[in-house]
């Protein structure tokens, strides 16, 4: 089924153009590109690329080949055939008008067709000539090429297998009604929906068409090599569906054919060649070129490697995506020669056509709803993302990166940190690979921003080592910067390939000219298996890591930019609060000492003996200092939470010392004792702010406090003191709980919350020595500030204890 | 708080309270309660000094280029003086927030003109912003006091900074042009 065979052998021997033709024999013995034959030459190929395929100066010789000149249309070259199928020799043809052999109205047609017809390297049927004496019934066909007209003659077919086709209706002098011959194959190639299903049909028609034994539908993969995905066969033969073969099968410059032309016949490989005469066109001194001729003479490797299968004749059309060449319709006849006669190939290359132009739908139609569904789920995990303003929803949502995507695992690189979901390598493992493909993108990221293998360990050989869950990486990096990635992994399948014949049977032969490279001859199956590979990735797959790549820088960019303005609207904001802080307390400030001054000076003029007034402008002035204190308690609760923390090594024995000192100022009345029962750790935190909550929980206890001896105790209970730690709230597990412990008054349950509110007092406002409320507002807010949480705990009537912690040290 | 002196003032064993008897003080200051307040400290403590009043930042320039202050009134023995002054005020209170932020331009302009800058300044205010802290003593001011609620607090703090200014520090002359 190939055109041709890669001989390319480093080292063997290469003969030399010019050493003599041992199957002509007869003189002429050099051999030129411009004047190869290779009924004369071919034995002295040693390397398929220095054969000249298009131009092998030969015709299969069950037909005959003109080539005339365009402008006046008389015979320049001729088949050295011709005697037998037109009835006239080369020697009575050239020079001559065409006319000689299709009379003056077959000129008078032929000068029509080219004058109305596409015919540059595009054949077209021109009429059928009618069967004469010792010559049979006749078709022709016309194209042009570089100036000549090339008219080929090939008898027209008469059913050879009978029964199995279908009559064809031959018309003759009539362009034949192809179309009519495949209607139904046409209308049922649109309906099927797989791939599989599509190139089955296209099997069995071309089949049931050309009566060929074995039909095949076989598949070019990304490296060339082929795969036979659908068969159609006579019984007795051997299956060879899902066989592969190695690309070198059919090499570069056989595809290249198959790229411009649309139907290659041979109708007996072991059928005769017919050479040119002369072998040049005498005008141009150059070899005419075959690739579009039907009866183009057959490649002398292609023939022997057919010729290993024991295939007597080949029909090969190709299939092509675009211009992309996806594959071959190649069909083998095995029980003599085949000659499949213009019209029926007609119908087979139109068959091609329209397969080819299917093949793009079917293949569409299955991707559609696979590409539907991927993009529905890539909308879905965004609208996820940008609801819950991170990607951790894309592994831990439903659906994650997982919930269209065929694919056994998947990980996210966002925020230093990894996400996984799925059968994923170790985050050891990830951050090896991820450090190697933030390489490997940045190289590649001007043609592609996805990375796609089916086999990791070959790009990346540390992968060998996890290639049981991540054979196949699809990578896409989310940052310009490519520190963020997302990645789907897939499993090891280990692929058994069949080869049609062991790949790397690639015999040499002794010849006149040094070893000569031969096709295979071996096509037994051969398995082999593929270690370390997964199923690849489709491209409808690779789009979708694409598109959900740029829909996330698209929201992350978005995210980043409404970041930077909320950032710019809360500094904004608390400078504004700041100003209002201060001119708002300020502002209440100026009257309030104006009403203090009056009450004042009220007071000092009074006489003394009203007592009542005495009463009223004292309560007056207290009011006055009352307000005076909730505005500076409301002020300093404003900066509280919103002024940077000072960190820094601290020795809380220190800050605790400084605090009694403060607070021994303040307290004057009776005994008061405040102790640490073991020395205090050193830890890093803001000094001021710590020493703010100790005097204010210091004074709170020895404040709320009816004992005649007020104490105090302060402490701290370590991480692993599990059993001090009965009541914890969970969330500060592992961290430093610290405590100020008194025997006051105690604290009701019930009031646990309430004695963290603004202004919020359990007292009258002048018991316990008055206060503005604000200091368990106050160290709540210092607490919080350190990344720590603060609560009390008492029975409500025998002393209280309050806990806290201050995560931001323990993380330093 | 602390106040930063200037440096072209030094300390002397010998006070010259007495030769700047004549000198006057200037008070910017807006509202009638703390001004009264000022006066009446001031009057407790015996002080002989014409105590001038100007309710705004460029009340208080125009008193100082003689240019009289168009709100500016005179308490104790004088009349404000139409001519630029001859004798440089030996002490100015500011209020920062008079009127809009013109105590402010008043203390820099005060204190980036040769001719004024030797006359302490001391200000006072309600405000505790930390920022009004920093940009006044950068600005050149010579102490910064907040202004208590307490009448009692109010008094002693008025009378502090009369005896430490007036009868402790040791200032320049206050003659105009004398440098």
């Amino acid at each position: 089924m190939l055109e041709s065979v890669n001989l390319n052998v480093p080292g063997a021997a290469k003969a030399e153009p010019d050493v003599a033709d041992v199957t002509d024999g007869a003189g002429s013995a050099k051999w030129d590109a411009l004047s190869y034959s290779t009924k004369r030459h071919g034995a002295s190929i040693t390397d398929c690329d220095a054969e000249p395929v298009r131009t092998p100066g030969c015709i299969q010789a069950h037909g005959a080949l003109l080539v005339l000149r365009l402008v006046d249309l008389s015979i320049l070259q001729a088949s050295e055939n011709t005697h037998v199928i037109l009835g006239l020799s080369p020697a009575e043809l050239l020079g001559r008008s065409v006319a000689a052999v299709v009379k003056p109205e077959g000129q008078a047609q032929l000068r029509s067709i080219l004058a109305t017809e596409p015919t540059d390297r595009n054949p077209i049927y021109a009429f059928t000539l009618p069967e004469a004496e010792h010559i049979a019934e006749l078709d022709v066909t016309l194209h042009t090429i570089d100036g000549v007209v090339l008219v080929e003659f090939e008898p027209v077919g008469r059913s050879q297998t009978g029964s199995s086709i279908a009559p064809i209706p031959l018309a003759p002098r009539a362009k034949p009604d192809y179309y009519g011959i495949i209607k139904k194959t046409v209308t049922r190639l649109p309906s099927v929906s797989t791939l599989q299903e599509f190139c089955q049909v296209l099997a069995d028609e071309v089949s049931l068409l050309s009566g060929m034994d074995r039909v095949m539908i076989y598949k070019f993969h990304a490296d060339f090599h082929g795969e036979v995905v659908a068969e159609s066969l006579r019984v007795d033969l051997p299956p060879w569906l899902g066989l592969h073969y190695p690309a070198e099968d059919i090499p570069k410059p056989a595809r290249d054919i198959f790229a411009k032309t649309w139907i290659r016949p041979v109708p007996n490989i072991n059928g005769a060649l017919a050479e040119m005469t002369p072998l040049v066109n005498p005008d141009t001194g150059k070899p005419v070129d075959m690739t579009h001729c039907a009866l183009r003479g057959v490649s002398l490797l292609y023939t022997e490697y057919l010729q290993n299968m024991d295939v007597c004749a080949g029909l090969t059309m190709p299939l092509r995506r675009g211009s992309d060449l996806w594959g071959l319709i190649a069909c083998h006849h095995y029980s003599g020669p085949r000659e499949v006669p213009y019209q029926l190939r007609a119908a087979c290359e139109f068959l091609a056509q329209v397969g080819s132009l299917q093949l793009q739908a079917v293949e569409d139609r299955e991707n559609a709803a696979y590409r539907i569904k991927l993009e529905e789920v890539n909308q879905q995990l965004l609208t996820m993302a940008a609801q819950e303003g991170g990607l951790a929803s894309m592994t831990d949502g439903q659906p994650s990166l997982l919930g269209a995507m065929r694919a056994n695992g998947a990980a996210l690189f966002h925020g230093g940190m990894w996400w996984r979901v799925g059968q994923t390598p170790s985050e050891i493992q990830l951050d090896a690979l991820a450090a190697w493909l933030v390489g490997r993108l940045s190289m590649d990221s001007l043609s592609s921003p996805v990375y796609a293998t089916q086999s990791l360990s070959m790009d990346y050989p540390p992968g060998a080592a996890f290639s049981n869950v991540a054979s196949g990486v699809l990578a896409a990096p989310l940052s310009s910067s490519g520190q963020n990635l997302m990645m789907w992994f897939r499993p090891e399948v280990i692929q058994t390939i069949h080869w049609g014949g062991n790949p790397n049977d690639k015999p040499m032969v002794p010849s006149p000219y040094g070893l000569r490279r031969v096709p295979r001859r071996s096509f037994d199956r051969f398995t082999e298996s593929v270690r370390q590979h997964a199923a690849p990735w489709l491209p409808v797959e690779i789009d979708a890591a694409a598109q959900l790549r740029t829909l996330i820088m698209e929201l992350v960019i978005v995210r980043a930019e409404r970041l930077a303005d909320l950032n710019a609207d809360l500094a904004r904001s608390n400078e504004e609060l700041d100003a209002f802080a201060y001119v708002a307390s300020h502002d209440l400030k100026e009257p309030l000492r104006g009403i203090h001054k009056y009450a004042h000076q009220l007071l000092e003029a009074a006489s003394g003996d009203d007592e009542e007034e005495m009463k009223r402008l004292t309560g007056l002035m207290r009011l006055t200092l009352r307000m005076d204190g909730l505005l500076d308690s409301l002020l300093h609760f404003s900066q509280v939470g919103r002024e940077n923390l000072a960190l820094e090594p601290v020795d809380l024995n220190d800050v605790l010392a400084d605090a009694i000192e403060m607070v021994s100022s303040r307290t004057n009345d009776g005994q008061m004792q405040i102790a640490a029962p073991r020395l205090l750790p050193k830890i890093v935190c803001d000094r001021v702010r710590v020493r703010e909550v100790l005097v204010n929980l210091l004074s709170n206890g020895l404040k709320y406090n009816d004992k005649a001896d007020k104490r105090v105790e302060v402490g701290f209970i370590e991480p692993h003191e599990a059993q001090l730690r009965s009541g914890f709230p969970e969330s500060v597990s592992g961290h430093t709980v610290y405590y100020v412990r008194d025997n006051g008054i105690g604290i009701a349950p019930r009031h646990f919350e309430q004695v963290f509110k603004m202004f919020k007092r359990l007292h009258g406002r002048d018991e316990y020595g008055g206060g503005t409320g604000a200091g368990l507002t106050i160290v709540r807010k210092l607490v919080e500030r350190h990344h720590g949480q603060v609560w009390p705990e008492s029975t409500g009537s025998e002393g209280s204890t309050f806990y806290f912690n201050l995560s931001a040290a323990d993380e330093s | 708080m602390k106040a930063s002196m200037p440096a072209s003032l030094s300390f002397s064993p010998d006070p010259s309270f007495a030769a700047s008897l004549g000198a006057s003080i200037i008070v910017v200051e807006d509202s009638d309660e703390d001004f009264d307040t000022l006066v009446e400290a001031a009057h407790g403590v015996g002080l002989k000094r014409v105590i001038q009043r100007a309710l705004s930042g460029a009340d208080c320039l125009g008193l100082l280029r003689g240019e009289g202050g168009e709100g500016g009134e005179r308490s104790g023995a004088g009349r404000a003086a139409k001519a630029p002054m001859h004798v440089l005020p030996a002490l100015i209170f500011m209020d920062l927030n008079s009127h809009g932020v013109d105590g402010r331009e008043a203390l820099v302009t005060i204190k980036n003109d040769p001719g004024l800058k030797k006359i302490p300044l001391v200000v006072l205010t309600t405000s505790s912003n930390p920022k009004d802290l920093t940009f006044c003593l950068q600005a050149g001011a010579n102490a910064y006091h907040v202004k208590p609620v307490r009448y009692d607090h109010y008094q002693l703090l008025i009378r502090s900074i009369l005896h430490y200014w007036l009868e402790i520090a040791t200032t320049e002359k206050m003659k105009a042009g004398a440098n």
